[in-house]
């Protein structure tokens, strides 16, 4: 809670080393610096050759290659919000080496969040994430209501959405099943070595999850979630206020995407549905 | 990493000006131990393991003090400014200060020139929480040790500036961090020990002390603070804290309950006991873990011989407005009723301030110090608050209709009535100099926060002065009543520790640059001098030469500028900076 409040504060950007930059600066420098989170599988993580992977990488390759600029991934961790997430990655930098980033990939595209960040915007909404729980249909053939993991276990990531709604859910009655993981990677564990019938994230995420696990015979289901904070938001990408041309020109590269199908192909590979916010 | 001259050139730059302090000797645990006595050195955070940050030196004085001045400036340089919150050592004509960004200068003081200065070289990726701030060093044998903001500890060779060890206290990429003066206590089984707590980002950090063989930098025992988790002891695991997991935490929350006690801790050498502050719990949201959530926001005694817990006590128990328990806790003598209480105060972030009897962590009394608290109604006769529930902030979850939830004001403001700023007992006057402010906040739920690029349910905040003209407030408080004997008031809040002498003067510095000394009796200001940039670090004094010296680190930073809110208008102006000022009275002026 602490950083809500403070885009409030008073940095003068002036003394920036890196700071994010319109069109034509990227153009002429040769390269574009593109922020993604890290441990973010499937929309962004490190494969084991040390590469970096995943749903949101891929369309930032896309990006750099339609601009004919070479690609560089900024991957780093999620601070409290993703207000403070705009304010080092984009604006401000991080309070050692002052980097930024001259594109972020998934950030929510949502009215209120664009306003209260005066120094960016918030462009070009390529996915619809949703919540969503994967269960193994051996251990739990069918699941109407979350009233089901009132005995049996459920993973979710620590501090994330789905911790926040089981957690809440029917009065905290749903708390002793809850195994929570440090990171998503913990989560993908639990259900991996059978410690958990069912883990709850986003819907790409769980795809993910059952992917990892192929010899799990995974479902996956959105019952009802009374009382969560969103079941289903829009992310796009977000751009320093005085960079839009470029925000421009990439909403430009990403509804092509759409379009010619290659987002669903990007989202395939990592098997998830695409599926494309409505606005 | 630099070192621009050896300790070689130190020791002829002093036998030119004819210092005989400088013949070295190293420092031994016993000095650290004796440390507020002898007045020549300061070979400990607190000027004494105690913390107390009294000087029995009165070589300056009421008297005298109009006649004080500086004897040199130093500059930290470079690009790299922001709070610096210090606390210099000093051993045989050298100055040993950190500064912001991890880095460390040795200080030849009879000249004030650098004789090494080391940069920690940070990896990327750090994202630390609040700022990039260092309290301190500390200094044994022949090496000086300090935290870096990647939650490492270095060892140095104090006369050259060059690593000798240095080892991972936790992982920066897991959100730990590391801010506060290690902390040296002699024991019987393992010789002296070097003891730090972690520090970190809120949510899926444990809270731990770690004890170190400083030779090696050896782990010789762990002692996580949330119980359910196990502690070692030479490798091997020793007992639970709290006995068991999940009787005062709810499923696996346990797990990653928070509590850092990442600002370090005193030691008591009576009792043999080190105290240390632990962190607020986690997750933020107190509806999702009912329980008192144990060890978070407390002070424990730990028995550094084996790292077992011999007593807890926890100032908010169930915490829902962020009030860390970190605050040091500062061992004295107390004479209540015609007894001898071996005593320990601690004024907590939540504006209370508490006496216990520090053998046993019983309690004995707790008082406001700040004004117009409202997240409890006071403490009852076991130390436990009497909460208010109407001033709790509301369960995010019944927000989620979409609509802003209902807004709360809580005094103290989640920065405290007292901050991380140690404050001062005077063995003479037997008061406790408290910096503390006069802040609350508003509270309420947001319908919508994203995190990680996910919907979120989360808190806003804004901090509000609780008075047009000021926030800071440094108050004499008397321990056996809780009476404030008198108030200083400061327009910004208060940043800085404090510092009291046997001269009869309290020091402490302000955000508006001013360097101060107040009458310890009246709380009459008896001189300033404007240091150029904000002060958020702690005074020392001690004796070389014959002369008493008075040093003050500055630079303007730390958790203040970070929430704007409308403290903002208090603060916005100010300027950063990072010097070393040290000062004394001028020959000339001497004896008048």
């Amino acid at each position: 809670m602490k950083t809500v409040l403070l885009l409030c504060a008073f940095f003068t950007l002036t003394t920036a080393i890196a700071h994010a930059r319109p069109i034509d600066e990227v153009i002429d420098s040769g390269y574009i610096t593109i922020f993604v989170y890290e441990d973010y599988a499937p929309y962004s993580f490190t494969r084991e050759d040390g590469e970096a992977t995943g749903i949101d990488v891929d369309i930032a390759r896309k990006f750099a290659e339609d601009l004919g600029v070479e690609l560089r991934i900024l991957m780093r961790g999620a601070d409290e919000n993703v207000d403070d997430d705009l304010r080092i990655n984009l604006w401000k930098g991080d309070l050692i080496h002052r980097k930024v980033a001259d594109v972020m990939m998934h950030v929510p595209y949502d009215r209120e969040l664009d306003t209260r960040n005066e120094f960016i915007v918030l462009m070009s909404p390529y996915f619809l994430e949703e919540v969503a729980v994967v269960v193994d249909s051996v251990e739990l053939p069918e699941l109407e209501t979350f009233a089901r993991f009132l005995n049996k276990p459920i993973a979710a990531e620590l501090d994330t959405v789905s911790d926040f709604f089981l957690s809440n859910a029917f009065r905290g009655q749903l708390q002793r099943s809850i195994q929570r993981g440090r990171t998503f990677g913990d989560v993908i564990s639990l259900y991996k070595n059978g410690d958990v019938a069912a883990a709850m994230a986003s819907k790409a995420q769980v795809q993910w999850i059952a992917k990892q696990a192929p010899d799990i015979e995974s479902k996956i289901y959105q019952p009802p979630m009374p009382g969560i904070v969103r079941s289903s938001w829009p992310v796009g990408i977000g751009i320093k206020h005085d960079s839009r041309d470029l925000g421009y020109a990439l909403t430009d590269v990403a509804s092509n995407l759409v379009q010619s199908g290659e987002m669903e192909a990007i989202a395939a590979k990592y098997g998830v549905t695409f599926k494309a916010p409505d606005y | 990493m630099k070192n621009f001259k050896l300790l070689a050139v130190a020791s002829a730059l002093a036998c030119a000006t004819g210092l005989t302090s400088q013949v070295s000797a190293d420092v031994g645990v016993a000095d650290i131990v004796g440390d507020q006595a002898s007045t020549g050195d300061i070979v400990s955070y607190g000027l004494g393991p105690r913390g107390q940050r009294y000087s029995p030196l009165s070589m300056i004085n009421k008297e005298n003090i109009k006649n004080l001045f500086p004897v040199w400036s130093f500059s930290f340089g470079g690009e790299k400014q922001r709070g610096q919150e210090s606390q210099p050592l000093i051993k045989d004509g050298v100055m040993y200060v950190t500064g912001s960004y991890s880095r460390m200068w040795a200080i030849d003081i009879a000249t004030g020139e650098e004789l090494w200065q080391y940069d920690a070289r940070l990896p990327e990726g750090i994202l630390p929480c609040c700022d990039v701030v260092n309290r301190g060093a500390a200094i044994l044998g022949d090496k000086v040790f300090f935290g870096t903001l990647d939650a490492k500890i270095v060892a140095l060779d104090a006369k050259t500036g060059k690593v000798v060890w240095r080892k991972k206290i936790a992982d920066f990429e897991a959100g730990y961090s590391y801010t506060a003066a290690p902390l040296i206590v002699p024991t019987e089984a393992h010789g002296p020990l070097i003891l730090t707590g972690n520090s970190g980002g809120e949510f899926g950090v444990v809270g731990e002390v770690q004890a170190r063989n400083p030779e090696t930098g050896d782990l010789v025992w762990t002692r996580p603070v949330i119980e359910g988790h196990a502690g070692t002891l030479n490798g091997k695991e020793t007992s639970i804290t709290g006995g068991a997991a999940n009787t005062s935490w709810p499923g696996d929350m346990w797990k990653n309950g928070g509590g850092a006690p990442w600002l370090g801790g005193t030691y008591d050498p009576d009792t043999k006991l080190a105290f240390f502050g632990t962190g607020n719990p986690a997750p933020w949201n107190s509806y999702l873990r009912p329980g008192d959530n144990k060890w978070t926001s407390s002070r424990v005694a730990i028995n550094p011989e084996n790292g077992e817990i011999e007593w807890g006590f926890q100032t908010t128990p169930h915490d829902g407005w962020d009030y860390d328990g970190v605050n040091e806790f500062v061992s004295f003598d107390m004479e209540k009723d015609g007894k001898m209480i071996k005593a320990g105060a601690t004024a907590d972030r939540n504006g209370f301030f508490y006496i216990l009897d520090r053998t046993n962590g019983d309690f004995i009394s707790a008082t406001p110090f700040v004004k117009n608290i409202t997240w409890a109604k006071g403490i009852d006769e076991n130390g436990r608050p009497i909460w208010d529930p109407e001033n709790r902030p509301g369960n995010p979850a019944e927000s989620a209709d979409g609509k802003k939830g209902k807004s709360i004001f809580a005094v103290p403001s989640f920065l405290g009535g007292k901050n991380w700023m140690p404050m001062a007992y005077s063995q003479d006057t037997n008061l406790f100099y408290i910096p503390s402010n006069e802040w609350g906040m508003d509270i309420w739920n947001e319908p919508v926060t994203y995190k990680k690029g996910a919907a979120y349910l989360g808190a806003g905040f804004t901090i509000k002065p609780i008075f047009d003209d000021y926030i800071g407030s440094l108050k004499a408080v008397d321990p056996t009543t809780g009476d404030i004997k008198w108030e200083y008031k400061n327009k910004a809040p208060l940043w800085g520790g404090v510092l009291t002498t046997g001269g009869g003067l309290v020091f402490t510095g302000t955000p508006e640059g001013f360097l101060k000394a107040f009458d310890e009796e009246t709380g009459e200001e008896l001189w300033k001098f404007q240091t150029g940039t904000g002060i958020v670090s702690s005074p020392i004094t001690w004796e070389q030469d014959g002369e008493q010296y008075l040093t003050i680190v500055t630079g303007w930073g730390g958790a203040v500028p970070l929430w704007g809110g409308e403290v903002a208008k208090f603060v916005s102006y100010l300027n950063q900076g990072g010097s070393v000022w040290t000062f004394k009275i001028p020959e000339q002026l001497a004896g008048k």
